[in-house]
């Protein structure tokens, strides 16, 4: 099984608040790895890190190193707009740009140079067609992608972040504003992708990591106090705190 | 218990009062302004006052009553200083709502706000001995009181109100588009023309109309700096008599009750007419934009 | 108790007020109002005026010469300064209300002509000034100066100069290309940076006290026909002998013939005490012609009249 992102000995602080302490887990090729744990934990800072979402806040200090197939995203010199055209994001609430549909989908490749008329509609109807938005939106590719419903919107943000071919893709409590008709189709979508992706998630719902991650990390504190394939972890931890969470005594 | 409720009706009706009182001012002074307007248009027909470019009330033979000239230059100069404003004041509400640090920002902010402060017949006098001097320079003009003038000092003056209202406007975004550029692989500068101003686009043109609103109503600094000739210009770099300019020049001696007199009150509600076109205007668009944000 | 202390304070600021009326005998008011040109000069001989008449007072304001003509036709004042005459609608609307305007002359203004210490131009006659004005010259070429385009500076309408100098000077309408300045500072700040620029403005308000004209602008000598001297009005004799041509009278407008007080202060400004007043102002004596005018209308006589 080839290592994909690989976390290694990770602190972060707000100021002097710290956040992280001491982050190291290695990431899987092609899995759907979730992180749980109760808020403030430090789950979502953590999935920020991996694409370093933290440097638009001057406020955050990192130290220790991510490194995608072996390179530092960290590293002094490596572009910040690079590595996030490699790590792709979606986001908690669905943030559609007030464009079009096709603007929409069609942004992160303009903006990477690509003016061709002719590939961006190939690329819009392909990723479309990968996440199932397709068949809902086809008429309406010119339409503000405001008028869509919640869900359509965050599968058309999945798209959007899709459509740039990113070889990682975090998502931050993707459904968490869903309801369960509109959480269930992109749960499948997940499952979907990672053929082609590999996927983090940040959730706070158990039943979800249960249902599409193949990996779990129970972080407690800004610390991984336990991290292995989700079955084990929810079937059998082994550190006494992920019991206590799992069986709903905190959190 | 009761009492409070007491309290609480009277300022209401204490707010609906005085909401009321200032509309009624509105209407009243546009009221006035109308019907002696109107008068204005006894003698002369209305074909002279909207067609012709000749304005001489106070002639030395046949006076003359033709708007063209002043109203062309109201727009000339207020045309030149948003060419100047528009660009200086988005870029400048875009480097403080995104770009600035805090402590930066800090300190800017309250600076153009006090760029509003200037009494505008300080603004007039740079002109004078400063601004215009320069424009004669650069441009080789025997002097520089000019619509160029006019209009940088407008567009000085405006810049408070263009940059305040853009600036809320784009930091109104939701800092969620921002994100979504960058994870997206964009830059600074992408995210920023192609997201964020988009976004707040109507906020934008909101600031710009205003800004507007402002540069056609100011009196004092064209008054000073433009030079005032009746002639029709032909450029921004011809003198030229505003509108408000006309006005306020004229109405101080005019004998009361005159044609004269009617006259620039005619003018003034024509003023009147075009800034409450332009307010709706940004009122509207600035409606959408806060229902979209 | 309140509201006795109240009546205590009304009382005793009547008795003040009472006092203050009974003081000298009867204090007489008078107002005058009118040309922003003359109201320093108004003010100082009221104020001078005031101190040798204890049981007069007098109020002086400006707002223009329409503006003081206007509120004697409204019976607001007693004296309109107006450093032009009475237009025919204005007499016309002053008959109406029962109003007899009539006018004496305080003093005389001469208006210099000034343009850029660079321009070659040393004199003008009145028919060239008037052509530059009306815009039928237009470059400095066709005076003998250099190939320039004039540019023109005066006053607004709401001027007593602008009119003076259109009714006297252009007899016709200003070019439209005559930029209109807020005031005499403004055509004096815009000549000194203009080379190609004309204006006109006050003597008093461009001669030093030696009598050199202010720095950064040249004063013109004008003559009145091609084939007379051109005179400078920079030359105080030139204006006192009146060789110098544009010159003004500056009037007072009374409603029909003064009485009394308002007739012993005409008198006082016409006297020699209140002609060096004038001329310590900046302006000039009467000159003859209206001297006899101004005998005519007040009965005095020049020279010889004195206060009482």
């Amino acid at each position: 099984m080839k290592t994909k992102l690989q976390v290694k000995d990770l602190h972060l602080a707000y100021g002097t608040k710290k956040v992280l302490k001491g982050i190291t887990m290695d990431i899987p090729e092609n899995k759907i790895v979730a992180l749980i744990g109760p808020s403030g934990c430090g789950k979502s800072t953590l999935l920020r890190a991996m694409n370093r979402m933290h440097d638009l806040s001057p406020e955050v200090h990192i130290m220790g190193e991510i490194l995608l197939e072996g390179d530092n995203i960290y590293a002094p010199g490596r572009d910040a707009v690079d590595v996030r055209r490699k790590i792709g994001m979606v986001f908690q609430k669905p943030n559609p740009f007030p464009k079009s549909i096709f603007d929409n989908i069609a942004y992160g490749l303009k903006i990477a140079g690509q003016h061709d008329k002719q590939q961006l509609q190939e690329v819009v109807e392909r990723t479309l067609k990968s996440s199932y938005l397709w068949e809902e939106v086809k008429d309406d590719l010119d339409k503000s992608a405001l008028s869509l419903s919640g869900g359509q919107q965050q599968r058309m943000c999945i798209a959007r972040a899709v459509a740039v071919e990113p070889e990682v893709l975090l998502m931050d409590e993707p459904c968490s504003a869903l309801d369960p008709i509109s959480t269930a189709k992109i749960e499948n979508l997940m499952l979907e992708l990672k053929k082609d992706y590999t996927i983090v998630i940040v959730t706070h719902n158990m039943q979800q990591a249960q249902r599409v991650a193949d990996l779990t990390a129970f972080m407690y504190f800004g610390e991984v106090i336990e991290y292995a394939p989700t079955e084990e972890l929810f079937g059998n931890p082994q550190v006494e705190l992920t019991r206590n969470y799992l069986e709903g005594n905190f959190g | 218990m009761q009492s409070r409720r007491f309290i609480d009706r009277a300022i209401k009706q204490l707010f609906f009062l005085a909401a009321t009182l200032s509309v009624l001012v509105l209407l009243g002074i546009f009221g006035m302004l109308l019907m002696n307007g109107i008068k204005a248009f006894e003698h002369i027909s209305l074909t002279e006052f909207f067609f012709s470019s000749n304005w001489n009330p106070a002639a030395y033979g046949k006076p003359s009553y033709g708007i063209v000239a002043m109203l062309f230059s109201t727009f000339l100069v207020t045309f030149g200083a948003m060419c100047i404003a528009v660009p200086l004041g988005i870029g400048a509400a875009a480097y403080l709502a995104q770009v600035a640090q805090a402590k930066t920002r800090l300190v800017l902010k309250p600076i153009i706000e006090l760029l509003a402060a200037i009494p505008s017949v300080v603004v007039g006098f740079i002109g004078i001995v400063m601004v215009g001097p320069f424009i004669a320079k650069v441009f080789g003009l025997s002097n520089g009181l000019t619509a160029l003038n006019g209009s940088i000092l407008l567009a000085v003056m405006s810049l408070p109100t263009i940059i305040t209202v853009a600036e809320d406007a784009i930091r109104s975004v939701p800092n969620s588009f921002k994100e979504g550029s960058y994870a997206l692989g964009a830059n600074q500068w992408t995210t920023l023309t192609k997201v964020i101003l988009p976004a707040s686009y109507s906020g934008i043109i909101a600031a710009i109309i205003l800004g507007m609103g402002r540069a056609i109503g100011e009196t004092m600094t064209v008054l000073m700096a433009t030079g005032n000739a009746l002639a029709m210009p032909h450029g921004f770099f011809d003198p030229v008599r505003t509108m408000t300019a006309t006005i306020a020049i004229e109405l101080g001696e005019v004998p009361y009750g005159t044609t004269h007199y009617y006259s620039l009150f005619a003018v003034g509600a024509l003023l009147f007419l075009i800034s409450l076109g332009i307010n709706l205007i940004a009122e509207n668009i600035a409606a959408k934009y806060r229902y979209k944000a | 108790m309140r509201k006795h202390s109240h009546l205590f304070i009304v009382f005793f600021f009547g008795l003040y007020l009472w006092s203050c009326t009974h003081q000298h005998g009867q204090v007489e008011n008078l107002i005058i109002k009118g040309s922003d040109t003359e109201v320093n000069l108004a003010l100082a001989l009221a104020e001078t005026y005031m101190m040798e008449d204890l049981s007069i007072s007098i109020s002086v304001s400006g707002g223009g010469s329409g503006a003081g003509i206007a509120a004697l036709i409204n019976g607001k004042t007693n004296i309109a300064n107006a450093s032009r005459p009475m237009k025919a609608e204005e007499l016309l609307l002053a008959q109406e209300r029962g109003v007899n305007p009539l006018s004496t002359v305080l003093g005389m203004d001469a208006i210099a002509i000034v343009v850029h210490p660079q321009c070659p131009i040393k004199e003008l006659s009145k028919q060239n000034l008037g052509d530059i004005y009306r815009g039928k010259i237009h470059n400095w070429k066709q005076l003998g100066g250099p190939d320039q385009e004039i540019s023109l500076y005066g006053r607004q309408s709401n001027s007593g100069t602008f009119v003076y100098f259109r009714d006297s000077i252009l007899q016709a309408e200003y070019s439209p290309k005559v930029k209109q300045m807020n005031g005499t500072a403004q055509i004096v700040e815009a000549i000194k940076t203009d080379a190609s620029g004309i204006g006109y403005v006050g003597v008093g308000y461009i001669l030093e006290k030696n009598g050199n004209a202010a720095k950064g602008i040249k004063v013109l000598a004008i003559k009145s026909t091609d084939h007379t001297l051109a005179y400078s009005p920079a030359l105080l004799e030139n204006i006192q002998q009146g060789n110098y041509p544009i010159i003004r009278p500056l009037f007072q407008y009374t409603d029909g013939k003064p009485k009394g007080k308002l007739l012993q202060f005409l008198r006082y400004c016409l006297s020699e005490e209140g002609q060096a007043l004038v001329q310590q102002n900046g302006y000039f004596p009467v000159s003859k012609m209206y001297q006899e005018q101004n005998e005519l209308a007040l009965n005095t006589t020049y020279a010889k009249s004195s206060l009482h």
